[in-house]
């Protein structure tokens, strides 16, 4: 790459994310305090979750309301896993991304290929519902409502450090994934038969493989998400299935921007981070998300990432104006 | 067999009141294809506010009632206009308003709690005593609440049959470019819809809340389950949501019977499954668009 298209690709979106990927990598050498060094686990775990949510309801255009379900399979069989038959995590997170990525396709992919999207919206939310009361079921297997402690780490003597790095590396390569599946062929075909399904299905797109493929690749991106989870925080039970993890997840998507690459990202960030403030509020928290919820669905539907394109082109209009102007 | 029979029963009283509940769903889905996702805290917030009236201000139940169903069907047109009928004209709707009113589900769910308190709270019984016929045991009480569904749907179907509104309500749910076309007014119509069913989920919330615990948390289930049985009885079909719900009803108690009431989640999210494979568009539904 020759000089001048590198200064063509210094945008300022290039330029933020660099400095941003400099600065989580090196945050924990210069001293990063524990605590922090946990929301950033936390946020690239809810990245993966959010990014690949984003992939099937932003990009796909699927209404898909129980991701946080692909979330708990992966997390509760890699732990079950680990914890029962001793296997490495290593082993043992890819099995659970792998069956949550079975058990997705099979009970919701395969239904929801006949199904309207409001259809999929209450069977996706039935299924992550239908969870809690399985899991509380199962007791012996999955510690029910307590549920699963001390799961093993990576490698003993796992610290905050270790995890961190090993979270970013999976957020990374998640996010990579991600990014190659929206830029290709299959991604293009995602958009096609959410913009219009008849039209992209008269040209060929198939729309079961499509949908599947989408269900698939979600829900095995969300249940590695949750297998890395279990095993950097060490435990999971039914709460994590309840309506505020699950509101939390949707209000990234909302507002960093459905259907944006950045968005979920944005949006996880804010969350995780900013989640602090939400716990300032106490007994009101849930009533802030719900309200927040509202307001971007009614005033801000393309979330922060549209905000950030609206200013872009501000920006743009207004530089472009100075240029072209006469007098100069 | 004595609990069997008893199951049965105890499955037609609880499909009565589902039937009560889903009605609302159907009214709103079936004129303006908009699945109300806050549909449980509506039920809910209906049931809370007459419990308020009844205990605070002592006025008695059918005057709690009125003013709870008046409040209610203000509210339901108030939501209309100022938010639903905005994202309607968006060309993202179906999805925009279900995220809307799911936030706004959790909002007025989470307001309640702040305002009443997550203690359970009692609706008191209408009735007391039961009745023993043979081996079968039955409050009069839920007497009463078969025969208060039975009153409600029959109001519902002459209003629909025989006012104008009514009608309209039914001409938009049949073919929304056929009623524009001959100049209704569907802003109009979809602002009394709101009402009207936001008015029928808060009466259905106070029945429920006599026979089940009253929490602002419990609007969910009943608003899942509703979906499952407008589902099977077909979206639009106020009939068919009666029969999915009595059916529903009676698997849902037979299901706890032999097998345990932790099963009944899973068991609706197969019965959903299931009829969305075999018949999408419900038992009476005519439509699947």
């Amino acid at each position: 790459m020759d000089f001048v298209t590198f200064l063509k690709k210094l945008t300022w979106r290039n330029v933020v994310v660099a400095l941003a990927f400099v600065f989580t990598v090196l945050y924990p050498l210069i001293g990063g305090k524990s605590y922090t060094l946990h929301l950033f686990i936390l946020f690239f775990i809810w990245g993966v979750v959010a990014a690949s949510w984003n992939l099937l309801m932003g990009y796909a255009g699927i209404s898909s309301l129980g991701n946080i379900g692909f979330l708990a399979i992966g997390g509760y069989v890699s732990g079950i896993l680990a914890k029962s038959l001793d296997l490495s995590p290593w082993v043992t997170i890819p099995i659970g991304g792998i069956t949550s990525m079975v058990l997705v396709t099979l009970l919701l992919g395969l239904p929801a290929l006949r199904l309207k999207g409001i259809y999929i919206a209450l069977l996706t939310l039935i299924f992550a519902d239908s969870l809690p009361s399985i899991l509380t079921q199962t007791r012996d297997v999955t510690g029910g409502s307590m549920g699963l402690h001390d799961i093993p780490p990576f490698f003993s003597g796992m610290g905050k450090i270790h995890a961190y790095y090993i979270c970013f590396v999976v957020f990374l390569i998640a996010q990579y994934i991600i990014y190659r599946v929206v830029h290709s062929s299959t991604g293009l075909a995602f958009v096609a038969l959410r913009d219009s399904e008849h039209f992209a299905a008269s040209l060929g797109v198939n729309r079961f493989k499509e949908r599947l493929k989408v269900f698939a690749l979600s829900s095995f991106l969300t249940g590695i998400a949750g297998g890395f989870y279990v095993h950097s925080l060490g435990d999971i039970s039914p709460t994590t299935l309840a309506i505020e993890p699950f509101l939390l997840a949707i209000t990234m998507m909302e507002l960093g921007g459905m259907g944006t690459f950045f968005g979920p990202i944005l949006g996880s960030a804010i969350i995780v981070f900013g989640g602090e403030f939400l716990r300032l509020a106490g007994t009101l928290r849930l009533s802030l998300l719900g309200g927040l919820i509202c307001v971007i669905v009614l005033f801000f539907p393309g979330g922060l990432m549209q905000l950030v394109e609206q200013l872009e082109d501000w920006v743009q209009k207004r530089i472009g104006r100075k240029r072209s102007s006469p007098a100069t | 067999m004595e609990s069997l029979v008893n199951a049965l029963v105890s499955g037609l009283v609880s499909g009565s009141l589902y039937a009560l509940m889903a009605l609302g769903l159907t009214i709103i889905y079936g004129v303006s294809r908009v699945f109300n996702f806050g549909h449980g805290i509506v039920a809910v917030i209906g049931a809370y506010i007459t419990w308020l009236f009844l205990t605070s201000v002592d006025v008695g139940l059918v005057p709690s009632l009125l003013i709870s169903l008046l409040i209610m069907s203000l509210f339901g047109w108030v939501i209309y206009r100022l938010t639903i009928s905005p994202l309607l004209k968006k060309p993202n709707w179906e999805f925009s308003t279900v995220l809307f009113m799911l936030g706004l589900g959790i909002l007025l769910e989470n307001v309640t709690l702040q305002l009443f308190g997550p203690r359970v709270k009692a609706m008191p019984e209408f009735l007391e005593g039961s009745l023993k016929l043979g081996f079968v045991r039955i409050n009069w009480h839920e007497v009463g609440l078969i025969l208060v569904t039975v009153v409600t749907v029959v109001i519902l179907n002459i209003f629909f049959k025989h006012t104008w509104m009514g009608q309209a309500m039914r001409a938009v749910a049949q073919s929304i470019a056929g009623a524009r076309v001959v100049g209704m007014d569907i802003e109009r119509i979809f602002g009394y819809t709101f009402g009207l069913a936001f008015a029928v989920t808060g009466f259905s919330g106070v029945i429920l809340g006599t026979k089940y615990y009253m929490t602002p948390h419990i609007g969910w289930e009943w608003m899942i389950k509703g979906f499952v049985i407008v589902s099977l009885g077909g979206l639009g079909s106020t009939t068919g949501a009666i029969y999915a719900a009595v059916i529903l009803g009676t698997v849902e108690a037979l299901a706890t019977l032999y097998l345990g009431a932790i099963w009944v989640w899973p068991i609706w999210f197969t019965l959903f499954v299931i009829i969305l494979l075999i018949r999408p568009q419900g038992i009476l539904g005519g439509r699947v668009t």
